[in-house]
């Protein structure tokens, strides 16, 4: 049976039962919104928090141990030295990381040591310059900050109440471009510290120590962890782990009731039409063709169900935003992928839940039907 | 193998339920059906007819006995094979027509050459060509349910030797029409089967259809009393 008239036919069939087919293909739809608001709320918070952790340049990072978030990590500034004198070290800078209130919005604030900040962070300065010395009052924003509250070099802005002047505006294409950097015995005020930092951010004279200076510091820091920078973005997987888990716990709950709710209208929509399938069979339908036939319907849905979808997702992710750990708001990242896989989602959803009835549909007796309706 | 019996049955038998509550539709009934001649099935309601046509049609099996069609066992086939039967070698006419009304008349006509993979174009020329013949000619985009009882009972035939089938099946199909549109479409059937070389076969309780036909068999309680 040529598959055009195949679908000529579901389609005819469909269209006379505008009501159900319209409540099916939004229920697809809803499926697939739910799938793609939550695959990409999670992706937009993994890369977004991941890139803010790994992106604040050198080597090694030194966290307190059993931290996930360097906004949650605290140690010693003491250590520092003790790093710095490890064989090996270049460079031992603490960073003081603390959110406030910027203006009117909240963001991530960088406390660093002025000096050491050229070896720890490739930048460019759109304007003005960056901080070069420990004065207080003044700061450096990032270029994405500096639009989202519109101020630029030589403005002064709010920084938890008090009148900051900024001296440049800086870009690195990064996490830190949401962010400002002030010097860090400033930050350390501000944040209450006393001879505390968050983190430290270690690089070595040759990189093939990397794993060596690793070592030496855990052994004489044992209540700090130590690891490359590039593993940063593991230390909050289980905390991702956790979110992908919930999502897909979502999703299998909500594709499973998606299959048993069309299961369920399919066997309707087909009871009602047992005589028509009895027809086709009587003149010569054999029980695949009847199995294709409901298929193809199916796959009809669940093609116009998975555009639908598609479409409102597209249209309400991209007027959403979220705050995400750098509380700044970002819009949700679309995933080409995530599309892919809810279109994959909703077909197979769609053709699960036609098997059944399709199987069913498939064993009409004709003589019965005629006989007894 | 008798050549001229295109369809013979060998002590034929359908029971329905069991034990106490089971009902013999057909008992042991053996019959010779002649190619190209017209076969009257007639009978008291009840008697087995329609059992007996869904039988020899495939579309029911039997309890026990066996179906030869041109010398070929059908009784015990595989629905694959029977479904192919009832396309390419079988005719069905209902007393409710069974047209599907979510398909237009000429898609109804269509609808086995659908089954059977028929180019669309040879398909819509035969179906074109079969109501025009049964004198359906501008309400091939109607719905059948806008059509009058005698005209849907007229698509139904053309439908059933769409495939140019050997035997067609007719099951009271005047049974939902007047005097003048039975006799019409009597007439109409005797035509198309002759014009299309197929052999019918015609459960009835019409006696004007069973005095016309060539050969008869009389059904009661499930027995053949006379052919």
């Amino acid at each position: 049976m040529p598959a055009f008239s195949l679908v000529r036919f579901t389609s005819r069939g469909l269209g006379r039962r505008p009501v159900r087919t319209t409540l099916t293909i939004i229920g697809l739809a809803a499926l697939i919104l739910t799938y793609v608001s939550v695959q990409s709320l999670v992706s937009t918070l993994e890369i977004n928090v991941s890139g803010s952790v790994s992106s604040l340049g050198g080597e090694i990072d030194v966290w307190s141990k059993g931290t996930s978030f360097p906004l949650f990590s605290r140690v010693p500034v003491s250590y520092v030295n003790t790093v710095q004198i490890i064989p090996g070290v270049d460079l031992a800078a603490p960073v003081a990381l603390a959110q406030m209130t910027v203006d009117n919005n909240q963001a991530v604030i960088a406390g660093v040591v002025p000096s050491e900040l050229p070896r720890m962070l490739t930048y460019t300065m759109v304007a003005g310059t960056m901080i070069t010395s420990n004065q207080s009052g003044i700061l450096a924003i990032g270029k994405a900050l500096a639009t989202t509250v519109g101020k630029s070099s030589g403005q002064t802005l709010l920084l938890d109440g008090h009148n900051y002047s900024i001296v440049g505006v800086y870009q690195t294409n990064a996490w830190i471009d949401y962010s400002l950097i002030i010097p860090h015995s400033v930050a350390q005020e501000l944040i209450g510290w006393v001879n505390q930092t968050s983190m430290i951010v270690v690089t070595t004279k040759d990189p093939r120590t990397v794993d060596t200076v690793i070592g030496q510091i855990r052994t004489l820091l044992p209540t700090a962890d130590a690891f490359r920078t590039s593993e940063a973005p593991s230390k909050i997987s289980p905390i991702f782990a956790s979110l992908e888990a919930i999502g897909t716990d979502i999703t299998i709950i909500v594709s499973l009731s998606a299959v048993l709710g069309i299961t369920n209208s399919n066997l309707n929509n087909l009871r009602e039409r047992m005589r028509t399938f009895a027809i086709f069979k009587a003149t010569g339908a054999s029980s695949s063709q009847i199995i294709r036939l409901v298929l193809y319907e199916s796959l009809l849905i669940g093609i116009l169900g998975t555009l639908l979808g598609l479409g409102i997702s597209y249209v309400v992710l991209n007027i959403i935003s979220i705050p995400v750990a750098e509380t700044i708001n970002v819009a949700i990242i679309l995933v080409p992928s995530t599309f892919i896989y809810a279109t994959l989602l909703a077909i197979s959803v769609s053709l699960t839940a036609a098997i059944y009835p399709a199987l069913r549909i498939s064993r009409v007796r004709p003589q019965e039907v005629f006989r007894f309706g | 193998m008798d050549d001229a019996a295109i369809l013979r049955t060998e002590g034929l038998t359908k029971t329905y339920g069991k034990g106490s509550g089971k009902t013999v539709a057909l008992d042991n009934v053996n019959l010779k059906i002649t190619r190209g001649k017209l076969l009257a099935v007639y009978g008291p309601s009840g008697s087995g007819k329609t059992t007996l046509l869904f039988l020899l049609g495939g579309l029911d099996k039997p309890t026990s006995g066996r179906i030869y069609f041109e010398g070929v066992e059908v009784s015990n086939m595989s629905e694959r094979r029977l479904s192919k039967l009832r396309r390419n070698s079988f005719g069905f006419v209902f007393q409710n027509y069974n047209l599907v009304d979510e398909l237009t008349v000429l898609e109804n006509v269509m609808l086995t050459m659908i089954f059977e993979g028929k180019p669309d174009a040879e398909r819509k020329d035969r179906a074109k060509e079969l109501l025009r013949r049964v004198g359906i000619t501008g309400k091939e985009r109607r719905r059948p349910s806008q059509l009058s009882a005698g005209e849907q009972q007229r698509v139904a035939v053309a439908r059933s030797v769409a495939n140019r089938p050997e035997l067609v099946f007719m099951d009271e199909p005047t049974g939902n029409l007047d005097q003048e549109n039975s006799q019409q479409l009597m007439r109409m059937v005797a035509d198309m089967v002759q014009g299309e070389g197929a052999t019918c076969v015609v459960a009835t309780h019409n006696l004007e259809v069973v005095n016309e036909a060539p050969s008869k068999v009389f059904l009661k309680s499930g027995r053949i009393v006379s052919s």
